[in-house]
């Protein structure tokens, strides 16, 4: 696993060494069962005072000769030793799975879904998920025997994103002793650049060949009817028309050739690299949102005009990619 | 100020557990700490309700200082167990009106076992201690729940959880409770305070006794290794009285005792004077705290060999600290004896003192009684005698006398309990030169044949005295035998019989119903078991220990016993261990899915896993593909599995799913035999 900008907090501390001991041990998989190998367990500071309680009425009770202020005593002691065993066990057997995750905008939070599921009688109870140790999502596998965690992480930069290891902890039953294991899920998504406001777009017309066509269903300006065909967006449909003749009818609008539109590297000179990738972000939504054909033009990445989520997705995917590298290292020195 | 919520489940265990948990406290509180603990409760119930918000600051900094100042006006001192138990019950319920951050839910718990610790010092009888558990159990279910999701609703659920943790925690605690290694105190702990305890007192003034026969509270338990000594052979001599002020007896002064002999020392000039004769009769006394110094013994004891006890010069023992806890020594006693042979000429003059101008009557009586009489012996004899003949009454109900006591008691009222009898007796002795003294104690007590044991109770309190005679040393002379023997020989419900006066204060007294045959043998039975208890899991003391465990071991130190105890701990704990997270998956199951289970295994054997996540249909319809030859029979148990399962009507029985199993094993071994 490699960590980069985007690498949560929660797992940044852990050194060099400790995170290949870890791979080592707990190498990535979209499914992990856990079990001995993987799960570390440590009293928590209240088992520490807890403890600390124990020792003191053992003095009470040594200094009072009192027997039963020593059974107390020892009862919690044996309840804190059999509390290891069930903070254990509340991890124990637990398999986690990968489920899918969404991209996100840098900035935003993208998200990641973890599937947790069990097998035979035993439960599981108040188990905290995360990928930042101040953000854990609680989950209970009591009656079902999975369920689906959506996990957010904030992301600060463009580019591949994997989270890291995944934290799945609990203190259940008492609070005691907490049980933790670092799970590399192999999750991935794309953080694309974060969308900077960029004005008006620049005419772009003279770069295209296509520019003849003088009418294709646009969004803007009303053009003219036609028979409904399966396909067309309900929006469109002449619902008007359609209540006095029973007769389906799209509207058709007029979009120019000079609306296809190039997103060009070279609209934004003098600025850098993620300025104008931002910038072009923005565009990619705006002419998005208002269904316009748009293609992409980056220094060795050509994109052309389409329209559509797969062609917003590809477009953006391309930006988020754009020089990753290079950025990579820019960010790290 | 918001942010943290104590999860529903966790707040009502605690609110619950917190007023079980001080309940037992109540009547050692003080009123206002009550007052204040129902207060924080309630705004704690409104708070939770979203009616009112958290107290402010200065409302709580109020609280405490009410808290603290109340506490040493109404208790007066902070030395001592109440005070500090009250301050921190008191902190125990102010935490309430502070719960921000998780980790104050961790202080009132951590608080919560403590303060049930403190009830322990207090009461160590079995009902406490079944109580206590259920309030640690309590306690732990508010753990818990402040450890589950804030979706988990189910109290109960948490409860039951609880206890199955404690309940796994028992075995390990009995291992520790027998092994640890128990020491003697490290440091003297002077927080326990003085309680009214009932008992024999160092005064006795008429009606003293009588009071305290109106108490059904346990003395001391006595168990003897060979027969019980008869009842009227049983005199529990605890104090001996011999200064006299006109009204009320008490113990001679100390100093003119001499040293007291203490085990490990050479004996003291005195003992040469103490002979004992006859058999010997052993025995174990459990006392129940007294507050008081004193101990109580057959006459006549041997030396001790007890540490922190001494015999004194008046023979008896004594406790070089306060009995506050149930204490358990052993004597040996000779019921046959001979003491003080000699007597000195000063111990004549203390023993023969009376204060001038007091009882002038009385003292002429004795004198008159004295002219009429042979010798001493005779004297002794026409005392006792007149007593008998002058209609004297045994009565728990004496009335008052004033300050010439003995003469408004001999020649007016007539009517006495234990100690007009002893104190008039011992007046009269004295009266005429004989030195005399008077002896408190118990006398009697009921068998219980279940645990063999005799069991003393404050009613069984008795005086009598003891006279010297010339060549005989101290006698023991019990005038109260004189007037009513059924006292000795059966006890003072007997006695009393006719006047209807035994524990007439307390119509509920177990006691007070010895003729109903079934209701004594409950009594028995709990006294036994409650006496089981108090020796080996209360009496459970550093010598018991070692005394118990060489008995099965052998010789030990502490460090064989820490070795031992560690070792047997976690060799148990691998056992609790092996319970806790074993494959007991199955047995948790429904039947069918157990079934189900054990056919997945079969196919597993065969190569063909289902893998995780799979459900039942899915992987019918893999197999199905990867082996058509199976495909039909899979289908079977597929669909007798499904169908019991999800249908929604009455599942069929779980042999239609076995029989299908049975049937595609035979049909996979015939395949297979291809």
């Amino acid at each position: 696993m490699a960590s980069n900008a985007n690498t949560p907090d929660s797992t940044v501390w852990q050194s060099t060494r400790f995170r290949q001991w870890l791979s080592r041990r707990m190498p990535p998989s979209s499914a992990i069962t856990l079990d001995q190998k993987k799960i570390f367990i440590l009293p928590t500071r209240e088992g520490i005072f807890f403890s600390l309680l124990i020792v003191f009425m053992v003095l009470a009770g040594i200094n009072y000769q009192n027997s039963l202020i020593f059974a107390l005593a020892f009862l919690l002691a044996s309840l804190l030793m059999v509390s290891i065993l069930h903070t254990y066990r509340n991890l124990s057997g637990l398999t986690i799975l990968a489920g899918g995750t969404l991209p996100a905008f840098a900035g935003e939070d993208a998200e990641f879904t973890v599937v947790l599921s069990r097998f035979g009688a035993r439960t599981y109870e108040a188990l905290l998920l995360g990928w930042n140790r101040e953000l854990l999502q609680g989950a209970d596998l009591l009656e079902d025997e999975e369920v689906k965690v959506k996990l957010f992480v904030e992301t600060r930069v463009r580019g591949p994103m994997n989270p890291g290891r995944l934290l799945i902890q609990t203190y259940y039953p008492v609070g005691l002793f907490r049980s933790w294991t670092w799970a590399d899920l192999d999750m991935n998504t794309i953080v694309y650049p974060r969308p900077i406001p960029a004005g008006a777009i620049p005419s772009t017309t003279a770069t295209s060949n296509e520019g003849e066509l003088i009418q294709r269903e646009g969004v803007d300006d009303f053009y003219g009817l036609r028979e409904y065909q399966q396909g067309d967006p309900l929006k469109h449909v002449a619902w008007k028309s359609y209540a006095r003749t029973e007769e389906l009818l799209t509207k058709q609008f007029a979009a120019f050739a000079d609306r296809r539109v190039w997103l060009e590297w070279e609209f934004f000179p003098g600025m850098d690299r993620e300025a104008r990738l931002s910038r072009l972000c923005y565009w990619v939504l705006k002419l998005d949102a208002t269904n316009d054909e748009y293609g992409l033009r980056l220094p060795g990445v050509e994109i052309t005009p389409n329209r559509g989520p797969e062609h917003r997705e590809e477009v953006l995917k391309a930006l988020a990619l754009f020089e990753v590298d290079q950025f990579e290292i820019e960010k790290d020195s | 100020m918001t942010g943290f919520q104590i999860p529903r489940n966790s707040l009502a265990w605690m609110l619950v557990a917190q007023t079980a948990v001080i309940a037992p406290h109540l009547t050692r509180l003080l009123y206002w700490t009550i007052v204040l603990c129902v207060v924080c409760v309630l705004w704690r119930v409104m708070v939770y309700q979203g009616r009112w918000s958290y107290p402010g600051k200065w409302i709580k900094v109020l609280f405490v200082v009410f808290g603290i100042a109340g506490s040493i006006i109404g208790y007066g001192t902070f030395l001592g167990l109440d005070p500090w138990v009250g301050l921190l019950i008191m902190m125990f319920v102010l935490k309430l009106l502070e719960m921000h951050h998780k980790r104050d839910g961790y202080v009132i718990i951590l608080l919560g076992y403590f303060v049930a610790m403190t009830q322990f010092l207090y009461d160590q009888s079995i009902p406490s201690t079944m109580y206590m558990f259920l309030c640690v159990t309590m306690i732990t279910a508010a753990l818990i729940g402040l450890n589950q999701t804030r979706s988990h609703l189910r109290p109960l659920q948490t409860f039951k959880k609880a206890s199955v943790l404690l309940m796994q925690s028992v075995p390990l605690m009995v291992v520790l409770f027998v092994l640890f290694p128990r020491i003697p105190p490290l440091w003297t702990v002077p927080l326990q305070t003085d309680m009214a305890r009932t008992g024999v007192t160092d005064t006795m003034s008429p009606g003293s006794i009588a009071l305290l026969a109106q108490s059904d509270e346990l003395a001391f338990r006595a168990t003897f290794v060979d027969e019980v000594p008869r009842s009227s052979k049983l005199y529990w001599r605890g104090l001996v009285l011999s200064r006299f002020d006109g009204k009320s007896w008490t113990q001679e002064l100390p100093a003119l005792y001499g040293r007291l002999y203490r085990p490990g020392q050479p004996p003291t000039s005195w003992q040469d004077n103490m002979e004992l004769l006859g058999e010997e009769v052993k025995y174990s006394i459990m006392l129940e705290p007294t507050s008081q110094n004193w101990l109580f013994s057959l006459t006549m004891p041997e030396g001790t060999t007890k540490e922190g006890i001494g015999l004194v010069r008046d023979f008896r023992f004594y406790s070089f600290r306060e009995i506050r806890a149930k204490l358990r020594y052993e004597l040996t006693s000779h019921l046959n004896y001979r003491i003080d042979r000699e007597l000195s000429d000063f111990w004549r003059y203390r023993y023969t003192l009376l204060p001038k101008d007091s009882n002038p009557r009385s003292l002429t009586l004795a004198k008159t009684i004295r002219a009429n009489s042979l010798n001493q012996t005779d004297y002794i004899r026409n005392i006792l005698r007149s007593y008998y003949l002058d209609e004297f009454v045994y009565t728990l109900k004496p009335p008052l006398l004033g300050d010439d006591s003995i003469d408004e008691f001999l020649l007016d009222s007539k009517r006495g309990f234990c100690e007009h009898y002893a104190g008039s007796f011992v007046f009269l002795m004295r009266a005429v030169g004989i030195p005399a003294r008077v002896v408190v104690g118990y006398q009697g007590g009921e068998y219980n044949r279940i645990g063999n044991y005799i069991e003393v109770r404050q009613f069984d309190a008795h005086a009598w005295t003891e006279v010297w005679q010339e060549g005989q040393g101290w006698i023991r002379v019990d005038p109260t035998s004189a007037v009513a023997p059924e006292r000795i020989e059966s006890g003072l419900e007997s006695a009393v019989e006719d006047e209807n006066t035994f524990l007439a204060n307390l119509p509920l007294s177990w006691m007070k119903y010895r003729q109903t045959l079934w209701l004594t043998e409950i009594r028995l039975q709990l006294s036994a078991i409650s006496h089981y208890w108090d020796s080996w899991v209360v009496g459970y003391t550093p010598s018991v220990q070692i005394s118990l465990l060489t008995k099965y071991f052998g010789d030990l130190d502490r460090k064989w016993l820490g070795m031992m105890m560690l070792t047997t701990f976690f060799s148990l704990l691998g056992i609790v261990a092996i319970f806790i997270l074993g494959k007991r998956s199955h047995k948790l199951l429904q039947p069918i899915d157990r079934e189900y289970l054990k056919f997945c295994q079969l196919l597993a054997k065969e190569g063909l896993p289902r893998s995780v996540g799979e459900g039942p249909i899915h992987y019918a319809q893999r197999i199905g593909q990867q082996r058509p030859d199976l495909a039909p029979a899979m289908n079977v148990v597929t669909d007798a599995y499904v169908r019991m399962n999800y249908a929604e009507d009455q599942p069929e029985k779980t042999d239609s799913l076995r029989r299908a199993i049975r049937a595609f094993r035979f049909r996979t071994l015939t395949t297979v035999a291809y």
